[in-house]
This record gives C-alpha cells, sequence and structure tokens, in this order.
C-alpha cells in the first residue's frame, strides 16, 4: 500500500471537509466524538480464481446521532465493508486488514465469542430480507426474548415483556398477540418492524441498515424510514444506511460515501455529494436517475458494466466507463489511482478522481443535465 | 363508450371491465372450502399506438395480473380485450396465435426469464420459427436484432450465464422485438437492474418506441421511472383503478387520497437540492385482502377522508367538472383543484 493512500485515508477519517451540515435531527451528547472510526479497512476473499479485493482502504468515521448513507451498486463493496464491522466475514476465508474502532474497542482481529458479545449490544444490522432473516420456526416474540437475553441475565418472562414492549415501539398494533404469532403471519413491512425491534432491543449505539427497505412498497418504505429517523431520535444512534437508491440517501442521511469498485471515490454531506459532487461516477448516477418530482427529457447512463473485483483496472477503476478520462494529461486515469482528497476550493467533499476542474464541468456540462 | 383519444386516433388496445379471478382453497371446514382472489376486479383501458401507458401500484394491487391476462398467458375471468376491434379474451389457443405476434411480453428477472441450457441465438430465433418469419434468414435476423439492442451480433453463440443482468435484459427484449409487435407489456423491466444499467435500459425502451412506435404498458413500482418513460398513467389499488390520466396531471394534481398519498411516500432525490418536503401523508395499516375487499370504495379502510357513503357506493372512474377531460378520479371526494400544489 502506497504512503499517498494511507495518507488520503487518514484525512478521510475525519467529518469531511467544508463544514458539517446541520443534522435532521436533534443533537445528542458526544456529536462531535467519532463512535465508529474505520480506517484503512480491507477485506479480500482468496478464491480459486483468484484474490476478490471486495473493499481496500475504506476509511470513515461517524458520531452518535449522525447517519452515514453507504452507496453503491452490486459489488462496490458497501455489504461487504459493513459486515465487517458486525465480524460477520468467515475469518478462515476472509482476509482484513485495517482497524474498526466501535466506542473505543478494536474489532479487527477479535474472536467469534468477543463478537458475539458485541453483536447486538453494541452494533446491530438489519438486512434487506426479512423474510430470511427471521426463523420461520420460532415465534416473533421468542426470537426477540432471546435476543434480549443473549445479552441479559434476565427471566423468559421480564425478556418477554421487554419483546412485547419493543414491538409496540416500533408500531406493531396487538403487540401482545403479535409476540406469539410466527414470521409467515406477518406482512413484508411487520416482518421488516419486528427486525428492527429485534436489532434494537438491546439498545445498540450504531445501527447498520442493510438495504432496509428494497423490498418494501413506498408506503411502507416511508413509514420504515420515519421509524428510523424517530427512533435515532430517541435513542441517539449512530446509523450506517447501506443503499443503491439516491432518493432514499437525499432523505435520511447526513453524509454520503460513494462505493465504486471496492473503494470510496467519493465522501462529504449529504448536500456536498448530491448537489455539488465532484466525481464523475456521481455524476453518472445523478444523470441515470428520473426524479419523481420532476420531469426529466433524457437520461444519460454510465457505459458499460461495473468492473470484475477480481481484476481490477489499474490507475482509476472507473476510467474504463469514465467519459472525462481525456481531459487529464498523459492518460494517467488508467495508470496512477487518484487519492480520495479534497478537489476544489468551496463546499465539496472529497473525491478520488484525477480532474483538476471537476467544479466547473459538473456545472457546465452535468448540472443542466439533471433536474 | 368513448373511444378514441384527443387526436381522434381509435386505441390499439381496449380493455373493458376485465376481471381475472383464481379460486383459492381455505382451511374452514371439514374439507375445506373454496374462496375467491379478486386480483382483478374490472378494469378499463386504452392503449393507442405508440404511446406507453404506465401501471403503477403496491404489491398485490394486481398490476401484473392485469398485465399478463391483457396478453393472455392467463385467461382472464370476464371482460373484454379488443385488439384493433377484434376480441383476444374469449377466442381460443389457436385463434390466439396471431395475436401472439402482436403483443409481446418482457419479464422482471432476467435470470429466471431465459432458458439457462438454450443459446442466444436460438431463444431469440424460437419466436421467429413459431410464427414462420424470416425463413431461410433466422440467422442474419437475430443478429439485427442483438445489434439493435446494444450488444454484440457475434455473441449469438454465447449462454444467458455469460450475460450481465442488464445484458439478459436485452436479450429477452430482443425475443420480444423478434415478432415485430405492436404492443409490448413491460413488466418490471428495470427494476432488478443496478442505477446505471436501469438508465442504459430505459433508453433503449425509448429508442425502440421512437423508432419503432411500439406501444408499451409498463407495469413499475418506481414512480420516477414511470414519469420520465410514460405518457399516461393508470394507479392502481387491490384491483382497481383509481386514478388515471396523463402524467402531468396525475404527477402535478393527484386528485385521488391513494394517489397523494403514493406520491408523498416517494423519497425524492430533489429535497437535497433544496425543493421543500412535500407534506407527508403516511397510510396506516396494510392493504386489505383481495378475497375479501372493503365494500363500496376499497381504499376506504385506510382513507383519512372516508365517510358512510364510501362504504355503501363505489366510486365511478370519471372525469370531474374541474379536471382534465381524460383524467379520471374513481373517488367521492377528489381532492379539489385549488387545494394542490404542485410539490407533491
Amino acid at each position: 500500500m502506497s504512503a499517498a493512500v494511507n495518507e488520503a485515508a487518514h484525512s478521510a477519517a475525519h467529518t469531511p471537509a467544508g463544514g458539517p451540515r446541520p443534522s435532521r435531527r436533534p443533537s445528542h451528547k458526544g456529536q462531535d466524538e467519532a463512535f465508529l472510526v474505520v480506517d484503512d479497512l480491507s477485506v479480500q476473499f482468496p478464491t480459486e480464481d483468484g484474490l476478490v479485493k471486495a473493499v481496500q482502504n475504506v476509511s470513515y468515521s461517524l458520531p452518535l446521532g449522525r447517519t452515514l448513507a453507504i452507496v453503491g451498486e452490486s459489488g462496490s463493496g458497501k455489504s461487504v465493508s459493513s459486515m465487517a464491522i458486525m465480524g460477520l466475514h468467515d475469518p478462515k476465508r476472509t482476509i482484513i486488514t485495517g482497524s474498526i474502532s466501535l466506542g473505543g474497542e478494536q474489532i479487527v482481529g477479535r474472536s467469534q465469542d468477543d463478537m458475539r458479545k458485541i453483536r447486538g449490544q453494541v452494533a446491530s444490522i438489519i438486512f434487506q430480507d426479512p423474510q430470511s432473516s427471521l426463523h420461520p420456526y420460532f415465534t416473533v416474540g421468542w426470537q426477540l426474548r432471546e435476543a434480549y437475553r443473549e445479552h441479559h441475565q434476565v427471566s423468559k418472562s421480564v425478556a418477554h415483556t421487554r419483546a412485547i414492549e419493543m414491538l409496540d415501539r416500533v408500531g406493531i398494533p396487538h403487540p401482545k398477540r403479535r409476540a406469539d404469532q410466527y414470521p409467515f403471519e406477518f406482512s413484508g413491512g411487520m416482518r421488516q418492524r419486528a427486525m428492527i425491534a429485534m436489532a434494537l432491543i438491546n439498545d445498540p449505539q450504531l445501527i447498520i441498515a442493510d438495504e432496509p427497505t428494497t423490498a418494501l412498497d413506498v408506503t411502507v418504505q416511508a413509514q420504515i424510514l420515519d421509524l428510523l429517523n424517530d427512533l435515532q431520535a430517541e435513542f441517539g444512534s449512530a446509523i450506517i444506511m447501506i443503499t443503491h437508491d439516491l432518493a432514499v440517501v437525499a432523505e435520511v442521511a447526513d453524509d454520503v460515501m460513494v462505493m465504486y469498485g471496492g473503494r470510496a471515490v467519493e465522501h462529504g454531506t449529504a448536500e456536498q455529494v448530491l448537489v455539488r459532487p465532484n466525481h464523475p461516477y456521481t455524476w453518472g448516477l445523478l444523470q441515470s436517475i428520473p426524479a419523481v418530482s420532476s420531469e426529466q427529457a433524457e437520461l444519460y447512463p454510465i457505459k458499460g458494466n461495473p468492473p470484475s473485483l477480481l481484476s481490477l483496472p489499474p490507475g482509476c477503476s472507473f476510467a474504463p466507463r469514465c467519459p472525462y478520462v481525456d481531459r487529464v494529461p498523459d492518460g494517467k486515469c488508467r495508470t496512477d489511482l487518484p487519492e480520495l482528497i479534497s478537489r476544489s476550493a468551496g463546499d465539496h467533499g472529497l473525491s478520488r478522481c484525477h480532474l483538476s476542474n471537476p467544479d466547473a464541468i459538473f456545472a457546465a456540462e452535468v448540472e443542466p443535465r439533471i433536474a | 363508450m368513448e373511444s378514441t383519444n384527443r387526436a381522434g386516433q381509435t386505441p390499439i388496445l381496449t380493455v373493458r371491465d376485465l376481471k381475472m379471478h383464481f379460486p383459492v382453497k381455505n382451511n374452514e371446514g371439514l374439507l375445506g372450502g373454496r374462496q375467491i382472489v379478486k386480483a382483478v376486479d374490472g378494469v378499463d383501458l386504452d392503449l393507442y399506438a405508440g404511446e406507453t401507458l404506465g401501471l403503477v401500484g403496491e404489491s398485490g394491487c394486481g398490476k401484473s395480473t392485469l398485465g399478463r391476462s391483457i396478453i393472455r398467458l392467463t385467461r382472464p375471468t370476464a371482460g373484454s380485450v379488443l385488439f384493433q376491434g377484434t376480441e383476444m379474451a374469449t377466442i381460443g389457443e389457436r385463434q390466439l396465435r396471431p395475436f401472439r405476434r402482436k403483443l409481446q411480453m418482457i419479464f422482471q428477472d432476467p435470470y429466471g426469464s431465459l432458458n439457462p441450457r438454450q443459446t442466444v441465438g436460438t431463444i431469440i430465433k424460437t419466436p421467429l420459427e413459431v410464427h414462420g418469419l424470416a425463413k431461410g434468414k433466422e440467422k442474419e435476423r437475430v443478429q439485427d436484432l442483438l445489434a439493435r439492442v446494444g450488444l454484440n451480433p457475434e455473441h449469438y453463440n454465447r449462454y444467458p450465464s455469460e450475460f450481465s443482468g442488464g445484458q439478459r435484459q436485452r436479450i429477452g427484449i430482443a425475443r420480444a422485438l423478434a415478432v415485430e409487435p405492436q404492443v409490448i407489456i413491460a413488466d418490471e423491466p428495470v427494476s432488478a437492474l443496478d442505477v446505471s444499467i436501469q438508465a442504459q435500459v430505459i433508453n433503449l425502451l425509448n429508442a425502440l418506441r421512437r423508432d419503432l412506435g411500439i406501444a408499451f404498458i409498463f407495469i413499475a413500482h418506481d414512480l420516477g421511472v414511470v414519469r420520465h418513460f410514460c405518457d399516461r398513467v393508470a394507479v392502481m389499488y387491490l384491483g382497481k383503478i383509481v386514478e388515471y390520466g396523463p402524467k402531468h396531471e396525475v404527477y402535478e394534481r393527484p386528485r385521488h387520497p391513494y394517489t397523494q398519498a403514493l406520491l408523498s411516500a416517494a423519497p425524492d432525490l430533489n429535497v437535497v437540492r433544496g425543493v421543500p418536503p412535500k407534506e407527508h401523508i403516511r397510510l396506516v395499516g396494510d392493504v386489505p385482502s383481495p378475497i375479501d375487499p372493503p365494500s363500496g370504495c376499497r381504499f376506504r379502510t385506510r382513507c383519512w377522508k372516508a365517510q358512510a357513503i364510501c362504504a355503501e357506493q363505489e366510486p365511478v372512474l370519471e372525469s370531474r367538472d374541474d379536471s382534465a377531460q381524460d383524467h379520471r378520479i374513481a373517488c367521492h371526494f377528489p381532492a379539489q383543484l385549488e387545494g394542490l400544489t404542485a410539490a407533491v
């Protein structure tokens, strides 16, 4: 790993430049102190076909009470990096380097027993598919109760009362009756609420929501996003929202990290990344999405397909699809990996791109094409 | 029934009072009884040549079933589907065959809808053979089609597993195009694809519509995509159309409470650009069962405007004094025009 990348990684470990955008939620104690610090994290999977570099040199930090959205397409590494925080990768099949500090505790290299104590208690994850993340053989109440008893030495009846409380808190009607039902008796939205109740039953300070609403209808999605927002305001938890949907990001995120080919390519506040982005990949995404509140005459898709994590191109991973490679002299995009740093004066995030005047290009060529 | 549009065109496809009911077993009684799922329960639609009609609604509203029964993948329980004036809802399989050429379908799942053991060439050639088209020149035609959808014509000998999701969706589109259809029913054609690939496929569909004049019924849950792609929109709830009109009317002046709730729930990228967040209407509860839908207006159990009449009388899908003539709303208390803000 080069020193340059390391340096970039460290600069990204702080709140991106430009001053923090006021959080949409009331502030909580410890707002400025990072609760989660991910530093130079890489996750690799050795396979028969070669080494899959799923995540490379990712760094970010997240204080309590704040929401970071990690955006990217399939294979961008957005889920893999977050699963590392939960210690969910099989240590025999995964090479993890770098550091993850959760409330001051180092996660990388911890044993499965240690991680079991942290999971649920300090950090919880909500998966996309509530159908397969609840066990079909046990009642919802039983599953919540046991999740609580995993971390609290209490009787079954006390834990059951706590389970019913949580079901009530996430807006499930008749929680007492519902607790005795099986997951198949719940609708999709209800199941996702039950998953959230289970994730929150031990009051974790970090919630990782991995595409929590992708499988849901829009009206249910809105209910779930509102619920997460309310719970964060109430408990002051930090939230990592993993999603591919930029509209969801615009609605919920304080900070945004855009991932491509296993690397962070843009990182800043929601406004910086979505309104004044400096990376051509982010530009491409914004030009690909028709907004619901405005008429868009034409979409400008990104050409080609995402890279294989087995054989990433040398230089910038986005170069083969980037319409701007010729604006950078000496074909540098194809040979040198750009650092993730601040690229232009003014209120912008960090960007991993060689362009010298992304500001001007965005204003002249990209902005007129969106909304 | 009135069946010309403003330009005086007659519709290429006319759907009247279409019903698709499925019997299901329940567990009541010794042997179990039978109940009826009313997935589509009386739908009227017109589709004009070359236009795109969006069908939106949440899962279980019947939008996919409607698409499948229009194209006769399932035989409708009742009602009529006229293709250029000829009834195709009730005729037999053999008589249906010429219509299969005129109407084609694109499916959501680019993995499940292609036979993994056939080469791309075979997949696209099969409909040509079935309909006896391009005889003796099948290979050239297949290669033309591959080029038309943006794939390498040399790849006709490859298998679906060698292609990415977006490329497979293009193969499905090429197969639909093979028989030169006039209508394509596209059921969530881009929802399984990544954002950057989605836009590629939408642009391809747009080009087909422009260059070949194909009319689309576009079934989707993504309201932004429908707004971009479609000329008119029909909003479905529990087997019925509740609002139906030109897209700018439906999106900018939604009159039915369900449409308003649906639009207000859709996350909006523009909020971060300073567009004021729209008023949030949050529906409570779940969609009722289509086995035993509410009497009168089906939306009344979740509607904040519901009154006694809504339970007694089913509202008719019709235009209003203050609405555009082709903007129809099925509601006893549609929103007044002056109260509406463009922000929704």
